[in-house]
Parts: structure tokens; sequence; C-alpha cells
């Protein structure tokens, strides 16, 4: 197992691989060793580069889908609880 | 310091230190508007979270609903070593989860918590070659969405319904990983606390979700119907 300094060749890395990282590469979730070698395999691959980006496009574009804010239909109620609830706790019963 | 680890969470993070302290010693001596400020916060996520685990909208906002009164029941006794976040979703998960087991409203057996779906490739394997000097390299690659950006993309309702309709569909499993994330933009490291998964795990589920998404997205740039 022991390899020389400097000889070692950055193993090949088939895009089928790269699609699998793809995710954890973009949020920065790997190895700065995997990384090199995602790196070094998108450098030469338009078609990974395509689809890593395409990953990004639709990651950004989730968290930017427009979302529904709604408060509690018994929010009175629900501070009722909690008002009756603090004051029980703090006074020891 | 001899304190129990097991019950709030796998996260030994002290999170008192961050601001959440105070918003705890306000809510436990009962000052109402640091509660509505939490149910402000929280509230519509845990409804789109929810969604994850039972079908219905109605069932949805009982089960958050459900989730407050447990919260204001815990406050005393939550003792910080998750944040309120991960403790207040963790409460709604198993609430949800409970719920959607006894009315049964969307069994799916593939929508169930299981390891045994993330074995399967996230992208369709013939679009790489099977054998020879090529194998595991792309035979049909994606083609360049050309500039689009996702401020772009979010400007086409059709492009907006094709997203949320690809959403809707995933399992629950890949669903509730893919709100988490990208949705409500919760950190990997809490949301694996949240749903009590590795990083691993969470990363083959993220990336299978949003390439259920992309699907979508590339179905509908192509103008054809998607598939979901």
């Amino acid at each position: 197992m022991v390899q020389e300094e400097g000889s070692a060749i950055v193993p090949e890395i088939t895009c089928q691989e790269i699609v699998q990282w793809a995710s954890a590469y973009l949020d920065e979730h790997v190895s700065d060793k995997q990384k090199r070698r995602i790196v070094l395999h998108l450098a030469i691959c338009a078609g990974c580069e395509t689809y890593i980006q395409q990953i990004a496009t639709v990651r950004d574009a989730v968290q930017l889908l427009p979302k529904a804010e709604e408060q509690p239909s018994e929010l009175h109620r629900l501070r009722q609880a909690f008002v009756a609830r603090t004051h029980r706790s703090s006074s020891g019963s | 310091m001899n304190i129990d680890i097991v019950t709030e969470s796998r996260s030994h993070r002290m999170v008192a230190d961050n601001g959440e302290g105070v918003l705890l010693d306000r809510l436990r001596q009962g000052d109402e508007g640091t509660f509505d400020e939490l149910v402000t916060r929280h509230h519509s996520a845990l409804i789109r979270m929810a969604l994850a685990y039972v079908a219905d909208r109605e069932v949805a906002k009982e089960v958050v609903q459900d989730t407050w009164m447990a919260v204001i029941d815990g406050l005393s006794r939550f003792e910080g070593r998750s944040s309120l976040r991960t403790w207040i979703f963790g409460i709604m998960i198993h609430k949800a989860k409970d719920r959607g087991v006894r009315e049964k409203r969307h069994v799916n057996f593939s929508s169930f918590e299981s390891v045994d779906d993330d074995n399967d490739e996230a992208v369709d394997p013939s679009r790489f070659h099977q054998s020879g000097e090529w194998a595991g390299h792309w035979a049909f690659p994606p083609q360049p969405w050309d500039d689009q950006t996702p401020e772009k993309l979010l400007s086409s309702q059709q492009a907006v319904t094709a997203m949320n309709r690809a959403i809707e569909a995933l399992p629950q499993t890949l669903k509730n990983v893919l709100i988490l994330r990208d949705v409500e933009g919760v950190e990997a490291k809490e949301a694996c606390d949240i749903l009590r998964i590795t990083e691993t795990n969470l990363y083959v589920r993220l990336h299978r979700a949003r390439e259920r998404v992309r699907q979508a997205v590339e179905s509908y740039l192509e103008g054809r119907t998607p598939t979901v």
C-alpha cells in the first residue's frame, strides 16, 4: 500500500460518481481530497459541469420558491395556554 | 457534568450562548410577546414540514397546533442541549408520524421511512455508458440550460408549478430532507439532528430529491410534460 510521494496519479473518477457527489460537493460537505478529484474532473467534463450547475440552479430556485406564511388559527388559545402554563410553573404547582 | 444525552438530541451543542438562552428565559417567564415571536418564526415552516408526513393540510395544521401545545407543556423541562428549533421540529415530526400512521392517509410503501431505496441511483443509469473504456461516463449528458438563473426560472409560473409538483410528488424520506435543507435553509448538521439521520444519509436523500426537481425543470425547459 506504500506509494512514493509525488508519484501518485489522481485516480480517474467517473461521471456517475460525480453525479452522486454533486449535492455534497455544492454544499461543501466533501473532503479536500474528494473536492480536488471533483474539480479536476469538472475541468475536463462539460457534461458534469452542466449537471452540477443545474443542481445548483435547482437548489437555489427551491429556496426562492414562493412560500405561504400563516399564523395558527387558534393563536389566542395557544397564548392563553402559554400564559396559564408558565404561571403554573412559576407558582411551583 | 453527568447529564442524559439521549432524550433531546444527539448533538451536545449548548445553544444558550447564541441568544437562545435569553429567548428561553423570556419564554419561561411567560413573556407573551416572545411566545408570539416564536410561533411566528416557526409556524409556517412547521406546516410545510408536517405536509411531508401527512397528506391533508387540515391534518397538518392540527399536528402543528398539537405541537405548540406540547412545546408549551415541555418548556420548563427543555434543557437547551439542542436548539429550540430542533426540539420543536422533533416534537412535530413525532406527532405527524403518529398521526400519519394512525390515519393511514397516504399509505404508500415508497413513502415509509426506510433506507432501502437509498441504494437506487439518483440519475437514470442508462444515461451513462454501461461498458467499455467510457463505462460510467455520460452517454447522454444533460443539455445546458443556457442562461437560466434561479430568478429567471421563478419568473415562469409553469416552472414554479413544475418544481412544486415535483416536490409534492417526492416520497416522505426525500421530501422532509429537501424541505428542511433547501426550502427552509436549515444547516446540514441541524437537519441531521432533527431527522435523526447521518450526514451521509442526508446527502444521499437530498441529492435524489434535488435530482427529481432537476428532472422536472429539464422536462419543462424541453417543453415536455413532467413525468413526476
